[in-house]
């Protein structure tokens, strides 16, 4: 059979059933006794088992088999739950793991048998097993065991076509049939407990009863086996021109039917159908109690997994393409009523003016509107990133020998999709950094009187157009003179240089490339461990980093990123003819100055605003700008910030501030650093997007 | 052998002029013909790149084939025009020509291959259609320069 169709489908839910079980086994691990968390783990590891076998992937099937085994048996007491064993289970989370991403990449689970794995469980299974009950048999054998057990005991209660309450047309059509001398069958069909899709093989019983005859009644209604609400079994009556064998081969032939009972059938007294319905009802419940626990509570249990809908990117960005082009028609208006405005001063005028500028405003609250809510079909919750950092931060915590836990809050902050595809690697080295450097080893922890428990905080809020996302440990800090020696020793500065620092300057050190690649720093005071990635990563997406320290307290690390990267507020001017943007968020003020207020520093040009002194740049010069026929006596200046860095542009006009639709410039075509991208004018031209981070 | 592949079924050409010269695009990498209009210049790019144009919203690079072909500027008439090619696979282009002619339609055996050094020119071959030559432009391959550089 064919199920690539369905790959796609097995790899998300796999994510999803093996992100669960980590959460859960984190949290039996904390509450070992915890029987909800084990019934989940024993559910998300039985489906885990179920799929796997269904996409024919034997040799995941069979690890999580003896997963689900061992959480059986905890499930029944049989077992208790020890440190070895979440070890274990982890390892087990692992394999399966790296299964998905061979069946990802290959759509083949590999060749790795994982058999050291399987012999750990096994062995829990049989050391820990044995000690409460006198060895109870294993979950599967106890199945086969019930299985004959069913079919030799086939008493009444296992031909359920018998209790099918039927209608009075129903009587008249089966007496109907039987006068044309067509055979009745009841038949009730078992499907096999570890089938994924029952529906689709009701569904292929029922297509091939149509072959060959007519299905009269099924219980439970066909309405509801197409919505797979049914247990393992279900009924039904045919009338069909075949003989009974031919009718059972055809039904037992669908792949997945474990069992098919039929026979000839008479409609029974009326009285009779009653009590033996009630019968069932007690007899099959206890029968069907097992299998009931699980489909039950897998009702319950799907509500309470995130209702999520999965759009292609590919269709959010058509959307997020005509959002903007109604912001750019938007901006249209805007200039046409600028223009009418200063030529019409007639009365007459007024009131269409008036009713064209309500039009311009409803227009800018649709847009406003419509561009928040696509936003808001791109955002996803941050949960989806930082979910995988408390099983790390257990596995540094026993790889490192280190007490720690990891608190997070605010994981339901959304993000645009583009930035949370990028950020959870440098979140990542963030904690890891805090894990690995920022703690302090258990014993120094307690030796200086602190909680033998380091913590980690993660979190994430929204502030503004931004999300903050702090990464904060109580570890031993950051010891500026440390950063100091370590940079003069490896020649990133002097020992001038290194008195001039403000304490903040030394730790932004800690960013620079080289300092992580070398050697260790961890014997500095443990940072700088591919902190440049973290940064560069992160300034690529928008955004900035910000450490704070306290020598023995702790540190704190602050990455601040933008809501969206599509649409933002920016700054137009005009350099000679043509027309620039310059994003809002980087600039600090805007200043005329006289010319003769240029000051040279080591042959640049500054000025001295307010006691600062800045660099300034002419963008003419920078963009390739035909020279000014006469030099000005004012210039205006923006002035922009890059952290605490500041430059001065000089430009020729301001235009105003405006919000401008970020677009891409183009393949083929060789974009200079200075240009981010290029946004659409209201008069349909182009300005370029100045990249203001790249000058200063 | 590929190339005798690819010609075996006659095929349509835009014929696009360069002054006295003629040369024929391939119409399914056409997009669009479009007027002249303002070019947004980018600073710091390759010398044959005026700018970009705003093409429905979409900001697209245009090139200027005289240049691309050493041939020095020319100033913009009404004749002049721009064509978006969209490549297989690919970005949107424009490329600035000087005037658009017509659409012919060349069998393999009224073209004649490129030789050595018009391939240098990045041509596929010299059509034939009526009493006149055209240069058929191996659109592929400029583009895939453009990425390579």
């Amino acid at each position: 059979m064919d199920l690539s169709q369905y790959l796609e489908m097995f790899i998300d839910e796999t994510k999803e059933h093996l992100q669960n079980l980590n959460d859960q086994v984190l949290v039996l691990e904390a509450e070992p006794d915890n029987i909800d968390t084990i019934n989940e783990i024993f559910r998300a590891a039985h489906s885990l088992k179920g799929m796997a076998g269904t996409m024919g992937f034997k040799r995941m099937q069979r690890l999580t088999h003896d997963m689900e085994n061992v959480f059986s048996k905890i499930r029944e007491g049989k077992m208790s739950v020890t440190p070895d064993l979440v070890d274990i289970v982890f390892k087990c989370l692992d394999a399966i793991e790296e299964y998905l991403d061979c069946i990802i990449n290959t759509s083949d689970e590999g060749e790795n048998d994982n058999e050291e794995i399987i012999r750990m469980l096994n062995a829990c299974l049989e050391s820990d097993g044995a000690a409460p009950a006198e060895k109870p048999a294993e979950p599967e054998k106890a199945e086969q065991a019930e299985a004959p057990a069913q079919t030799s005991g086939a008493g009444d209660d296992k031909k359920k076509f018998l209790h099918i309450e039927i209608a009075d047309f129903e009587k008249n059509a089966i007496s109907e049939a039987k006068a044309k001398n067509l055979n009745v069958y009841g038949a009730t069909v078992y499907v096999d407990e570890n089938c994924i899709l029952k529906a689709a093989r009701a569904f292929l019983v029922f297509k091939g009863i149509e072959g060959i005859g007519e299905v009269i009644k099924s219980v439970p209604g066909v309405q509801d086996i197409e919505d797979e609400r049914f247990d393992l079994d279900f009924s039904m009556l045919i009338i069909s021109d075949k003989d009974i064998e031919q009718v059972k081969k055809v039904i037992a032939d669908v792949s997945e039917i474990k069992e098919v009972v039929i026979e000839n059938y008479e409609v029974p007294a009326d009285a009779e159908v009653v009590s033996s319905v009630r019968e069932t009802d007690n007899k099959s419940q206890k029968k069907k109690e097992d299998t009931k626990k699980t489909s039950t509570t897998k009702a319950n249990a799907k509500p309470v997994a995130n209702r999520s809908v999965r759009v292609d990117i590919e269709k959010l960005d058509v959307l997020m393409n005509l959002v903007s082009e109604l912001i750019i028609a938007k901006n249209g208006l805007v200039s046409v009523s600028n223009s009418n405005r200063s030529d019409d001063n007639r009365a007459d005028n007024k009131a269409a003016t008036q009713s064209f500028n309500e039009q311009i405003e409803y227009l800018e609250r649709v847009t406003t509107n419509l561009h928040e809510s696509v936003m808001k079909v791109r955002m996803v919750p941050i949960e989806s990133v930082v979910s995988r950092f408390p099983r790390m931060i257990r596995d540094l915590s026993k790889k490192l020998g280190k007490e720690m836990e990891l608190i997070m809050t605010g994981e339901e902050t959304e993000l645009d999709r583009t930035v949370i595809d990028e950020i959870g690697d440098p979140l990542m080295h963030m904690l890891r950094n805090s894990a690995d450097h920022g703690l302090e080893s258990t014993i120094d922890r307690l030796k200086i009187g602190k909680p033998q428990v380091g913590t980690i905080q993660l979190n994430a809020y929204q502030d503004g157009n931004n999300v903050t996302i702090e990464v904060i440990d109580d570890g031993g800090g950051i010891d500026v003179e440390k950063v100091k020696q370590s940079a003069i020793k490896k020649g990133h500065i002097t020992e001038e240089q290194a008195e001039m620092l403000s304490e903040k300057e030394a730790i932004d050190l800690l960013f620079r490339p080289a300092f992580s690649t070398a050697e260790k720093i961890s014997d500095v005071s443990g940072r700088g461990v591919g902190l440049d990635v973290v940064k560069n990563k992160i300034e690529g997406l928008g955004g900035d980093v910000e450490v704070s320290t306290k020598l023995g307290e702790g540190t704190k690390f602050t990455v601040r990123l933008p809501l969206t990267l599509a649409i933002i507020q920016a700054l137009m001017v005009e350099i000679r003819e043509e027309k620039y943007a310059i994003p809002l968020n980087s600039i600090v003020t805007i200043e005329d100055i006289l010319v003769s207020d240029i000051k040279y520093v080591q042959q640049k040009e500054v000025i001295n605003l307010r006691g600062t002194v800045i660099p300034i740049v002419r963008l003419d010069e920078v963009l390739d700008c035909p020279p000014r026929d006469e030099d000005e006596e004012n210039l205006v200046v923006v002035i922009v910030k890059k952290g605490d860095k500041q430059t001065g542009l000089v430009i020729d006009n301001l235009l105003g501030q405006q919000e401008i639709v970020i677009k891409p410039l183009g393949k083929y075509i060789n974009i200079p650093k200075i240009i981010s991208g290029a946004t659409i004018l209201g008069d349909g031209g182009v300005a370029l997007i100045i990249d203001s981070n790249s000058l200063v | 052998m590929d190339e005798n592949e690819i010609l075996t079924e006659p095929k349509q050409y835009i014929v696009v002029k360069l002054d006295q010269e003629q040369y024929g695009i391939d119409i399914s990498f056409i997009d669009n013909i479009v007027r002249m209009q303002r070019i947004t210049r980018v600073p710091k790019v390759q010398s044959f790149f005026p700018g970009v144009i705003n093409l429905r919203g979409e900001i697209i690079p245009v090139m200027s084939l005289r240049n691309r072909f050493g041939l020095e500027d020319k100033e913009y008439t009404n004749a002049t025009r721009m064509i978006i090619l969209k490549p297989e696979n690919g970005a949107k282009i424009g490329v600035l020509v000087d005037e658009v002619r017509e659409v012919v339609t060349l069998g393999e055996d009224s073209i004649e291959k490129a030789t050595r050094d018009e391939q240098g020119m990045n041509l596929l071959g010299i059509g034939k259609y009526k009493d006149t030559l055209i240069s058929l432009l191996n659109i592929q391959e400029i583009i895939q320069e453009l990425d390579n550089a």
